[in-house]
């Protein structure tokens, strides 16, 4: 109940900020550029449109950027900016003398990180949609897409996404707890990010951190053949990151 | 019954550099506490210890009569708080400010206009507090420290940067909520005068050490104990060895000598005998005895 209430403040926090600006924003971006594209080679859109496997088609591609770049970049921006909140407004020394403990203050920061994460899938999806009928609304004698959409497959690869994007989120988070200066989280996800962009066609890429989203991605979409186990691996970096960020945050001599 | 009591508090930031050397706080419950000492005596780190900000090394804590160590939640959910400069999320309004605490002490929500109407911010409205003056969030965070009606109220330095208005309306906030809801008020600061009219008990630290703790009329005492006349002569040797011949002790202290507290006769009688016997006296003064001198003398 308590962590409820702390869920709750943590909330009200993020509210008008840029990270929770940057869901909203990120969400729409591709999709609406995929729009506007599709609108301006309205040719080859009313083609596409008209393909039995449309939906699978257009959901890989609006993927594209999303994957190697866009996510990455958002789960680095958005995780460092909520964590930093505290630091940017003096208020660690206020949130450490509410009758509390640690762990749910702990918790509580990190759930609403996640919910964010999900909150953005849900606004991409729906944008991708969006950007899926709105051409064939706006070109002159498009059809309305006949394809079934694949809404197993659109659920199954945006939990996949959710999970790969975890080890981003941790280390973010760990090192947004850890460090008052925004540059150093900021700085260090950007540092880790191109490492894993270069270590793609690596045999072991998949251990890298920051590269399970891209993998993901390359598998899916058929670039990548070999097994690999992305989600895994995930799932170990982001419960062992979040453990040692733990203990790092209730073990601190100060706080605030 | 003490609300807060601390045994030999040390807290050292390094192995040279001690900031707290065995610190026996008393704060009587009830009672509005002035915690005085210059800038850098170990003020804020004694109230962040209070507060469970910094990790206690040496020492016991006890709030309530309950141990901090083992009780912190507890303690926490009965005690406000304003630390140094105030802390508000300045992209949120004062509503939202507050409803963040709220959610936090999971105290009614019915508070959050109580109190703003309180520190008279009920005007404010979406305005974020980004963009408030010193002397709004100030305002605030006493706000906040009182959202939740806690028995203990720990603040440190929660006058800075308000005007002369601001600093009275403060007092008078303070007086009236420690008489009608008994709340013990432990407010530090590093100026005697602007804490002298409102508080109960006084305690003064310097250097990591506790000087003097009590009450107003116990240094009071202390400082007509500590007050004295001072001489100033051509020879000042010679003046101590002349009182102390008519049974005065006097000492040397700078060009000056100190007596202790005596009758207008003695004094001019004394005076006589310096003069009778050569020595020129230039100046006899009765020493500054109000709370600011006894508390520069304290911390010297």
């Amino acid at each position: 109940m308590s962590f409820l209430y702390c869920f709750k403040a943590e909330w009200i926090k993020k509210k008008g900020s840029l990270a929770a600006w940057l869901v909203i924003i990120g969400g729409f971006f591709t999709p609406a550029i995929r729009t506007c594209a599709a609108i301006y080679r309205s040719e080859a859109t009313r083609k596409a449109l008209l393909k039995p496997d449309f939906w699978n088609n257009h959901w890989l591609a609006s993927w594209d950027t999303i994957a190697m770049f866009l996510l990455p970049m958002g789960v680095i921006l958005a995780t460092s900016l909520v964590t930093q909140i505290e630091f940017k407004n003096n208020t660690w020394k206020q949130l450490h003398t509410t009758p509390q403990s640690y762990t749910n203050l702990f918790l509580a920061k990190l759930a609403v990180i996640l919910v964010m994460l999900v909150q953005f899938l849900v606004i991409f999806t729906i944008g991708t949609y969006l950007s899926g009928i709105i051409p064939s609304l706006i070109i002159s004698n498009a059809g309305w897409p006949t394809a079934a959409i694949p809404y197993s497959k659109i659920f199954s690869d945006s939990v996949y996404f959710f999970m790969d994007c975890l080890p981003i989120v941790a280390i973010q988070f760990l090192l947004s707890l850890q460090f008052k200066n925004f540059l150093v989280p900021v700085g260090t996800g950007m540092a880790l990010w191109i490492t894993a962009m270069i270590s793609l066609s690596w045999k072991y890429s998949y251990l890298v951190p920051f590269s399970q989203s891209a993998l993901f991605y390359l598998k899916n979409s058929g670039r990548i053949t070999r097994d690999l186990p992305v989600h895994e691996v995930a799932l170990l970096y982001f419960t062992l990151i979040t453990v040692i960020s733990y203990i790092l945050y209730i073990t601190k001599k100060e706080k605030g | 019954m003490y609300c807060i009591e601390t045994h030999d508090l040390c807290y050292r930031f390094s192995k040279e550099q001690t900031v707290l050397n065995g610190i026996n706080l008393q704060v009587p419950t009830g009672s509005i506490f002035g915690f005085l000492g210059p800038n850098g005596a170990g003020k804020t780190t004694t109230l962040r210890l209070l507060l469970g900000l910094l990790k206690k090394q040496e020492g016991r804590i006890s709030i309530f009569g309950k141990d901090l160590a083992k009780n912190r939640i507890n303690i926490l959910r009965n005690t406000g708080s304003l630390i140094e400069s105030p802390s508000l999320y300045a992209h949120l309004s004062a509503a939202e400010n507050l409803q963040i605490q709220q959610m936090m002490y999971q105290c009614s929500s019915l508070r959050v206009k109580e109190v703003l109407e309180i520190v008279g911010l009920s005007h404010t409205g979406r305005k974020k507090t980004g963009q408030f003056s010193l002397g709004m969030k100030q305002r605030l965070s006493i706000a906040i420290a009182l959202l939740h009606n806690p028995s203990l109220l720990i603040l440190d330095e929660p006058t800075n940067g308000l005007d002369p208005n601001g600093i009275i309306e403060i007092r008078d906030l303070l007086k009236k909520i420690n008489a009608e809801q008994q709340i013990t008020i432990v407010i530090s600061s590093h100026l005697l005068a602007e804490i002298e009219k409102l508080v109960t008990h006084i305690g003064i630290i310097n250097k990591g050490q506790l000087l003097f703790q009590g009450t107003l009329p116990q240094l009071q005492t202390k400082q007509s104990l500590d007050a004295c006349f001072i001489f100033q002569t051509n020879n000042n040797t010679a003046a101590a060895a002349i009182i102390t011949a008519c049974g005065w002790e006097a000492t040397e202290q700078n060009d000056l000598l100190c007596l202790p507290l005596a009758e207008d006769q003695v004094i001019a009688s004394l005076n006589r005998q310096l003069v009778q016997n050569g020595i020129e006296v230039y100046r006899i003064m009765r020493q500054q005895n109000d709370l600011e001198s006894i508390f520069i003398n304290l911390v010297k």
